[in-house]
């Protein structure tokens, strides 16, 4: 029953993704139900089968095939996590986008691909296998690619290009370090791969590999140059893919793998805090310079998950409780931040920032909900986004590495200052532009729930928090 | 059963050409039909059948017609894409004349391509490579253009000399063997005391096949006589007829005469290395549509070679799989390249852009062959891909075996040139009136687009069934 409603989860959304461009002959208003009708299954059924995983029954599905090659769900407590994260943050953005994207051409492609995106996302996160994560690895690439390229424009499609080829290259050089575990183990199979791997750690060879794929696909140096650039995408794509969802494929596979599988050599708990470290400064910096508004919030994504794989690399309890909290926290509030960018984008038709100002006074709504999710991102209580911080900086200064903590200390300071600096300029001050109202209420709506579930993540922590407990009570119970 | 192989086409080829009024549209629903039917026929053979009896036909002692595992999978692909073919030259060789040609010489060369597969002697299959190289010549030049007769010349003269370096190999290998039938050919060699002469008789064979599939450094002829043919011509070209003359022959030597010697192996794998980078850094400069497809096709041929040189039954396996993959994904690029070319008549890409929403079964059959081409999953070209890789790590070739994974990345990257500048994309100015190609063209697409997915996704049956057998063939 259980194996039943883990395939129903994954495989809703991928098979039915390809019913919506027909739908979409029928009647648009019928397609768009029906996509978020898909995306909410794979929420709900999630939550269903959360209570069960939580009590500490894992979720198995095991199909054999040739070559290692044998296709196998797991669902244990990390991977619900994830999966519910990412069906919340979508079915939210699908619902933005019965407002934003009814203006444009190409909206059953647009339907079909983010549909296929959660699909494929989901089928990457309770992958057990590192075929098929691979697989769905590349599917989200493939989305994403055709997705950021969506307004057709020459110099859109160039940076889809870009974006494609830097994470399918990392990709590839994953696919290496697969290939290196697969030799010490003999199989693909992560469930055979740790018990193979049980009392040693794995090659740093393939470590270094594998974090190339990852630190590619979560936009961390050196291969964060394509996020930013991914900024042409419509609005609720950046802010589902490049915020929320996709940046977070990276950070939860290295959770998955190098936290809750295989063993590491003890040095790359410094060494991978450092290159994040590294991360977090230069793209803060960035933030602070950029006058485009969705770069602004881009550059501040990279930095900010930075910070999730601080907490998860770090190497004690506090931090990875954090980390995965910040998971959490970083997806509700940047994806509110880029869908107002959205709304003030379609209403202004202007992204510089410089050219922009008072907004707050047409747009009090808009401007309520972007302070909020930019306080959770920067940090202050009682918003969601402070206790994750929080902890993430408490595990990094209980590993004794200063020099770690004090970089991302220098980062969270930045990170408010951009945040408000981006603020200030587009809300507040004189009005630069042509009056303009509010944003669709559908879209309002949206933006006003992401900024409701920051703050209520935040004063309701103990649910969050018990929940991420228990996960890291079983990842450090199996090791 | 296997001799309607040849028979078929033969009976269609005679009852056509009896009388003049045949239309060519006739020959073309008669070939479309048995080349079906040969892929269906073929596709269906259960496993057993092969493992009783494979000779079919004998006449003299050395001449025999024999089929196995691999020979399957290799008329498999060629029923396909001479299936496409027909589809494509009756939707766009307007001429009846030209189209009846058309119709013979892919008759002929079907005739000689499922024959060269089933032969197991050297001078034969020498026989039928030159009777389809010249099948090819005529091919390439059926409609005379300047460029398109440059090409057939270029590949002429190369082709004789080809013809001089396997002529010359089987004249050495008469001299240490007395027969040139595969089998005893090997048992001749392992038992002459002399080496050099050995690897010379196998090196200029090679050298031979080297031209005729177009690897590096004899690869320039090929982007010639691709682009300068005429869309169905080029389809045929570029799906089957190069690589059954040259990949194939190379893959069944390999096999059976130099699968054992390191150092030819050690010149197979370089050779198709080479091939791999120089085709994909070249294809990323070119301006032409079907040029930029010739030299991907230069580039996933080095895969198939790659592999081949490993010389370990699963490395074999994932060449041949990838053979049936390249023969499906190139065809459909052409058959898109086809389509645009029948709309535009140009195959200038910077006079293409945003065709996708003009013409979309061609956009999107062409983004189902791009990621297969590129071997991202879950396409049928990253099993194929992936396979290879492993292979090569298996054998313990790690440097090839990531060199052939990330060399993908240059595949992706002139794939993706491709369709920025031809499908994806605002609609270029001028190019509003550009409609859907008729059901001529769009079908071939969809079936090839369809066949690449299918065996993308239903892969563990494909495996199992077709690609795993092969490996069966070294144990004979």
């Amino acid at each position: 029953m259980q194996t039943n409603l883990l395939l129903l989860t994954v495989f809703i959304p991928i098979l039915g993704s390809f019913f919506l461009p027909i739908a979409g002959r029928i009647s648009k208003n019928f397609r768009n139900h029906l996509a978020l009708a898909f995306v909410a299954a794979s929420f709900l059924l999630s939550l269903i089968i959360l209570p069960g995983v939580l009590a500490g029954k894992t979720i198995i599905f095991t199909k054999f095939l040739p070559l290692g090659f044998n296709f196998v769900l797991y669902a244990d407590g990390l991977a619900v996590f994830m999966s519910l994260v990412s069906s919340l943050v979508s079915a939210i953005v699908v619902l933005y986008s019965f407002g934003y994207i009814s203006h444009y051409d190409d909206q059953n492609e647009y339907y079909f691909m983010v549909v296929l995106f959660l699909g494929s996302m989901l089928g990457l996160v309770f992958s057990a296998n590192l075929i098929f994560l691979y697989l769905f690895w590349e599917a989200t690439a493939i989305v994403s690619w055709r997705l950021i390229g969506f307004f057709r424009e020459k110099n859109h499609v160039l940076k889809a290009d870009k974006a494609f080829l830097v994470t399918v290259f990392g990709a590839l050089v994953m696919l290496l370090g697969f290939i290196n575990l697969y030799q010490q183990t003999g199989s693909f199979d992560l469930l055979v791969i740790k018990d193979g791997l049980k009392m040693q750690a794995a090659s740093s060879l393939a470590v270094a590999l594998i974090m190339a794929g990852i630190l590619s696909k979560s936009a961390t140096l050196p291969f964060h140059t394509w996020l930013p650039d991914a900024g042409v995408a419509p609005s609720p794509v950046t802010a589902l893919l490049h915020a929320a969802v996709l940046v977070k494929i990276g950070v939860y596979v290295y959770a998955r793998l190098f936290v809750a599988t295989l063993n590491v050599e003890q040095f790359w708990h410094t060494a991978i805090p450092l290159i994040c470290g590294a991360s977090a400064l230069v793209s803060a910096g960035a933030a602070l310079i950029e006058t485009d508004l969705k770069r602004v919030i881009a550059y501040s994504t990279v930095s900010q998950i930075a910070f999730i794989f601080l907490g998860l690399s770090i190497g004690n309890i506090i931090g990875l409780a954090g980390g995965l909290l910040y998971i959490l926290m970083h997806g509700l509030a940047k994806a509110g931040l880029f869908l107002c960018a959205g709304i003030i984008e379609q209403k202004t038709k202007v992204r510089d920032i410089t050219r922009l100002g008072g907004l707050i006074q047409t747009m009090p709504l808009t401007a309520a909900a972007f302070i909020l999710c930019a306080f959770s991102v920067m940090g202050i209580p009682p918003l969601g986004g402070f206790f994750s911080k929080y902890m993430v900086m408490a595990g990094a200064f209980n590993s004794g590495n200063l020099l770690i903590a004090f970089t991302f200390l220098v980062g969270a300071v930045m990170t408010i200052l951009y945040l408000f600096r981006a603020f200030n300029l587009v809300f507040l001050g004189e009005p630069k532009t042509e009056p303009v109202k509010e944003g669709e209420p559908v879209m309002v709506f949206c933006v006003a729930l992401l900024a409701f579930l920051s703050l209520a993540a935040g004063i309701f922590i103990y649910y969050p928090d018990k929940v991420v407990g228990t996960i890291v009570q079983q990842i450090a119970l199996i090791k | 059963m296997f001799s309607l192989l040849v028979l078929v086409p033969f009976l269609i080829l005679v009852a056509v050409n009896l009388s003049k009024k045949v239309a060519p549209n006739v020959a073309c629903s008669l070939t479309a039909l048995a080349t079906l039917a040969q892929a269906g026929f073929v596709v269906s053979l259960p496993g057993t059948l092969l493992k009783t009896n494979n000779v079919i036909f004998t006449w003299l002692p050395d001449f025999k017609l024999a089929i196995d595992e691999f020979s399957i999978v290799v008329l498999a692909a060629i029923g396909i894409v001479a299936f496409v073919a027909c589809c494509v030259a009756r939707s766009t060789i307007n001429d009846p004349g030209q189209r009846a040609t058309f119709m013979n010489l892919l008759l002929v060369a079907l005739i000689g391509m499922n024959t060269t597969v089933m032969l197991r002697d050297i001078f034969s299959i020498y026989l039928f490579v030159e009777t389809i190289a010249i099948i090819s010549f005529v091919l390439i030049s059926i409609d005379r253009g300047r460029l398109a007769l440059e090409g057939a010349f270029k590949y002429l003269m190369l082709s004789a000399f080809a013809t001089i370096l396997m002529l010359s190999s089987i004249a050495l290998m008469l001299l240490f063997s007395p027969t040139l039938e595969l089998s005893g050919l090997a048992e001749a060699m392992s038992v002459y005391p002399n080496p050099i002469l050995i690897k010379l008789s196998i090196g200029l064979f090679l050298c031979g096949l080297f031209i005729k599939s177009g690897l590096f450094p004899f690869h320039w002829w090929l982007p010639d006589a691709y682009s300068a043919a005429h869309s169905a011509a080029s389809v045929l070209l570029a799906g089957i007829i190069t690589k059954v003359v040259g990949v194939y022959v190379l893959m069944r030597l390999s096999l059976s005469i130099f699968g054992e010697s390191l150092h030819i192996q050690a010149m197979v794998m370089a050779v198709g290395a080479l091939s791999i980078i120089t085709g994909a850094v070249l294809a990323m400069t070119q301006k032409n549509f079907k040029r930029m497809l010739a030299y991907s096709s230069i580039s996933q041929v080095g895969y198939i070679i790659l592999a081949t040189g490993v010389g370990t039954p699963f490395a074999f396996a994932a060449a041949a799989f990838h053979f049936f993959n390249h023969a499906t994904f190139k065809s459909l690029l052409f058959v898109n390249a086809a389509s645009v070319e029948k709309r535009l008549g140009t195959m200038d890409m910077r006079e293409m852009g945003g065709l996708s929403n003009r013409m979309p079964a061609t956009g999107i059959t062409s983004l189902v062959g791009f990621l297969s081409t590129a071997g991202l999953p879950p396409f049928s070209g990253f099993w194929s891909k992936f396979m290879i890789v492993l292979a090569l790590w298996a054998a313990g070739k790690y440097f090839y075996a990531a060199f052939a994974l990330l060399a993908s990345i240059l595949t992706l990257g002139y794939m993706l040139i491709l369709q920025r500048n031809v499908f994806f994309g605002k609609l270029k100015d001028g190019l509003g009136g550009v409609k859907e190609v008729g059901p001529g063209l769009v079908i071939p697409q969809l079936v090839l687009a369809a066949i690449i997915v299918l065996v993308g996704v239903c892969f563990p049956f494909v495996l199992n069934k077709f690609i795993f057998p092969v490996q069966s063939i070294f144990l004979k």
